[in-house]
């Protein structure tokens, strides 16, 4: 229905441009970055350096970068983005790591606008965030970002101004190393996002005052009859009586879903499908980065194994798969091996497989391959509604809940599928630290503000997630992800922070303990110079990703060295622990990625000090 | 040259860390802001055909504004019985404030009328509490108590679920259950179990915020109101065929 209106709409928009002739004022149909040629290795060219890409590609020690707001097309449709540079997403930015840089951003938005350098450890002051960082960017005037580059590897930007990210204000970053060798023969960016022709606005009021408005994969009737067929009568009331018991809703796996978005690689639809060329023989670097408000996309290449070297920028020990779960705002970087000169599909599919995108790899422009269709919409087991699944006697009342049972027991027996199938999972599963520490809930379960609790939260880094269970291929867990090299601070944790990532579907309340932004006193305290502990605890039923700003998150999941990341994301009733050195002074957001989820009230501030 | 500025750029750093970290200055935006919204809801705007053969137009809206938390309501609920001549009845009109004291539940207070909306109309002024929210199973509830100017306590619940035969379309069933603690002689209300009315509708949503329905429903006085129907020579249940639409904005 939604979807049909959509398209009548579309259509009329498209007749109307061609009336006015509007088309002509619309050229933009993918990131002038996103080259089809990518950046190439090879010696005898220095890459970009030659090609004038205009201010689409910035780098350097001086950059201007000009925030407005301008029509464009999108997804063949007219749209009003904010660009950056004229273009939206916003321009590629290249940087060398040990260089200096000094970022010049003019705002001609009517707003107050910022940009933050997503996973960049600089100063706080230079961090981007209105209202922790900085007062924010005034309507024309500019503001100078000026700081160290001391890292490398696959970033991106975005707006930190109430809902601007999700009008396109976003852009990727990468960072040579000191060599400036990108590990393979030729590399592309593969920015994913999620674009909306409502005002982003209407899409939060929608969330707050009509629970359910934009899945259109809710269970019915017919559903109901053929899990009595499947199941039996018995089983399928009670399963159904549980979830209505929590008023909750199994199929509750994207807030904001298809029925609205347009999915986008580089700035294009999967209609427009964007092209990644590579020549025979050469390795192909992809830099994934999902730049959604609100979409977790499964990435995969049919026929394309992919090697994961690096997660949130930083590089992990190699991981053969062939699929990838991308939370909001990670980034991970795959290397493959195209075979012959064959033609392949980028595949990006929602979480909730209420929509994709695809682009294509071939040697070729105007090239395409096979088009995965979408896969069934995943429901979510027992432990989204706090129950750990364990529960023996809740066993086979539901398939997830089985298949996530069953994942947990396939990825510690060594006799397993999986881990035969994962490079990493073949060493005997460790305990985690997390194990052993017991959580606590506030006594009063947290207020009003959260409508559930995980009774008995369990550390669920080896499963792939909600979708993902049955799948016949190797999919990346979070316990797959191994620290390339050691980091330097190994201390022992001397202090302990708990958190639980608390909500309210009902009502659209996000928080941390119970308590929105609005309601807590203060800051998050860090001791500086300690090495802190953090304790995350789902106490909700949907997946977050979890971003601290200004410091690593080494992730304590059994393997050493630690992957480090600056998003992590949980599932429900999962609980994870995660080492923090407190060695950069001053006030951090720390927040949940899903744009909504954040300022509805998930956010809050770290001081360190 | 370069690397002074460096060494001078990381020690003000520094030193506004150690001074500033703790202390955000007071004129920056907060990093998220809380909006208050609202949204006003027309549950059943519905042309009623009775089998006594009787035209009735029935509204039942609410409308709310606020936050999470705090929220201000205006409920309204009534009928006009078509080419009679009478005025429209007022069922109740509403003004409450509501507070979220448990993660599916408001606690509302307010004050209310009902009666008659013609000039010699006796209106029956009122205080009223309610619990509004979803029941485990996911039942939709608004339970008032309500006390009026001459100290009679009268009691209502109504219950509505969902459902879903496709994604757009639905079918519920609905119960409204009226009774008085106290008799009011004034508002020909007796003690006990005023009235229940059953209803089932079926809705197909072209939009989330419209949805136009068709349904029935069956209604019965109860108790001593019943009694009074019978002394009265008037018909102690009623059945209906409904057609509406319910919209929100």
């Amino acid at each position: 229905m939604n979807n049909r209106m959509k398209q009548n709409r579309r259509v009329f928009l498209k007749n109307a441009a061609y009336a006015t002739g509007g088309l002509a004022l619309l050229g933009q149909m993918r990131a002038p970055w996103a080259f089809p040629e990518g950046y190439s290795n090879s010696k005898n060219h220095s890459g970009i350096a030659e090609v004038n890409y205009g201010n689409a590609v910035v780098g350097g020690e001086n950059i201007k970068m000009t925030i407005s707001r301008q029509q464009k097309k999108i997804a063949g449709d007219i749209a009003r983005p904010i660009t950056i540079n004229d273009i939206s997403p916003g321009p590629l930015l290249r940087l060398r790591e040990g260089q200096q840089v000094k970022i010049h951003v003019t705002n001609e938005l009517p707003d107050s606008t910022s940009i933050h350098w997503h996973g960049f450890i600089l100063p706080f002051n230079m961090d981007g965030v209105p209202g922790v960082s900085f007062p924010g960017i005034d309507p024309n005037s500019t503001f100078t970002y000026e700081f160290d580059i001391e890292q490398n590897g696959t970033y991106w930007y975005h707006s930190h101004s109430g809902l601007q990210e999700q009008l396109g204000h976003l852009g990727p970053v990468i960072i040579d190393p000191v060599d400036g060798d990108i590990g393979a023969d030729r590399e592309h960016v593969i920015q994913l996002s999620d674009w909306t022709f409502e005002d982003p606005h209407d899409v939060f009021r929608h969330l707050k005052v009509a629970e359910g408005y934009y899945n259109y994969q809710q269970r019915t009737i017919s559903d109901t009859v053929n899990d009595i067929k499947k199941q039996g009568f018995v089983n399928t009331v009670k399963e159904r009586a549980m979830w209505a018991n929590m008023r909750m809703n199994p199929r509750d796996i994207l807030d904001v879903t298809g029925s609205t978005y347009t999915y986008l690689m580089n700035g294009r639809d999967a209609q427009t499908n964007w092209t990644a060329l590579y020549k025979p023989n050469e390795s192909v670097r992809l830099r994934l980065i999902n730049g959604s408000a609100m979409t977790y996309f499964d990435f995969r290449i049919p026929g394309l194994e992919m090697t994961v070297v690096a997660a949130d920028g930083q590089p992990i020990k190699p991981v053969k798969v062939d699929e990838l779960r991308i939370a909001v705002a990670e980034t991970y970087d795959v290397i493959v091996r195209p075979i012959g000169s064959n033609t392949y599909t980028l595949f990006a599919e929602s979480m909730d497989r209420s929509g994709f995108v695809r682009g294509t790899l071939s040697t070729e422009l105007g090239k395409e391959a096979h088009v995965p269709t979408l896969r069934k919409m995943p429901e979510r087991g027992m432990a989204a509604m706090g129950m750990s699944f364990d529960m023996s006697g809740m066993k086979g009342m539901n398939e997830m809940d089985t298949s996530a049972a069953d994942a947990k027991s396939r990825a510690t027996s060594s006799g397993s599928s999986v881990a035969h199938m994962n490079d990493h999972s073949s060493m005997p599963s460790r305990a985690l630290p997390v194990d052993d520490i017991n959580i606590k809930h506030d006594e009063n379960g947290h207020g009003p503000g959260a409508s559930m609790l995980a009774n008995n939260p369990t550390s669920r880094l080896d499963e792939p997630g909600v979708g993902l269970e049955n799948v016949k291929h190797r999919v990346l867990l979070y316990s797959d992800l191994t620290g390339a090299k050691e980091w330097p601070d190994t201390r022992e944790p001397t202090q302990t922070v708990e958190l639980h990532l608390t909500g309210n579907m009902e009502r659209y309340m996000w928080s941390f303990d119970g308590l929105k932004f609005n309601e807590v006193d203060g800051p998050i305290h860090f001791r500086y110079g300690e090495r802190i502990r953090l304790i995350l605890v789902n106490d909700s039923m949907m997946n977050h990703p979890i971003h601290l700003h200004g410091m690593w998150m080494e992730l304590e999941n059994g393997n050493y060295p630690p992957p480090r990341k600056h998003t992590i994301s949980l599932k429900p009733s999962e609980k994870v622990s995660l080492l923090i050195s407190a060695d950069a002074p001053g006030n951090w957001a720390f927040h949940c990625h899903l744009l909504y989820h954040m300022d509805a009230g998930m956010f809050r501030i770290v001081s360190v000090s | 040259m370069k690397n002074t500025s460096k060494i001078f750029s990381t020690l003000l750093i520094g030193l506004c860390a150690s001074s500033n970290a703790q202390e955000i200055p007071s004129d920056w935006p907060k990093p998220v802001e809380q909006y208050n919204t609202g949204m006003i809801l027309f549950d059943r705007f519905e042309y009623t055909r009775t089998n006594d053969e009787e035209n009735i137009g029935v509204w039942d809206m609410i409308g709310w504004y606020g936050g999470d938390t705090y929220r201000l309501y205006f409920k309204s609920e009534g009928e006009n019985k078509q080419d009679d001549g009478e005025a429209t009845d007022l069922e109740r009109a509403e003004l409450l404030a509501s507070k979220l004291i448990a993660p599916f539940w408001e606690f509302q207070a307010g004050i209310g009328t009902r009666g008659t909306l013609s000039s010699e109309s006796n209106m029956e002024n009122y205080a009223v509490i309610s619990l509004y929210g979803v029941a485990p199973y996911q039942f939709e509830m608004d339970n008032s108590i309500v006390i009026n100017e001459d100290g009679d306590v009268s009691f209502s619940v109504e219950a509505e679920y969902e459902i879903r035969v496709t994604q757009t379309s639905f079918l519920q069933p609905r119960l409204a259950l009226a009774g008085s603690l106290s008799e009011s002689e004034r508002f020909d209300r007796p003690s006990g179990f005023n009235s229940i009315r059953i209803g089932l509708r079926y809705r197909y949503e072209f939009a989330r915020e419209f949805a136009p329905y068709a349904g029935i429903y069956w209604s019965r006085s109860l108790g001593n109101s019943a009694d009074i129907a019978r002394n009265n020579g008037e018909s102690v249940s009623e059945t209906g065929l409904v057609v509406g639409a319910r919209f929100w904005f």
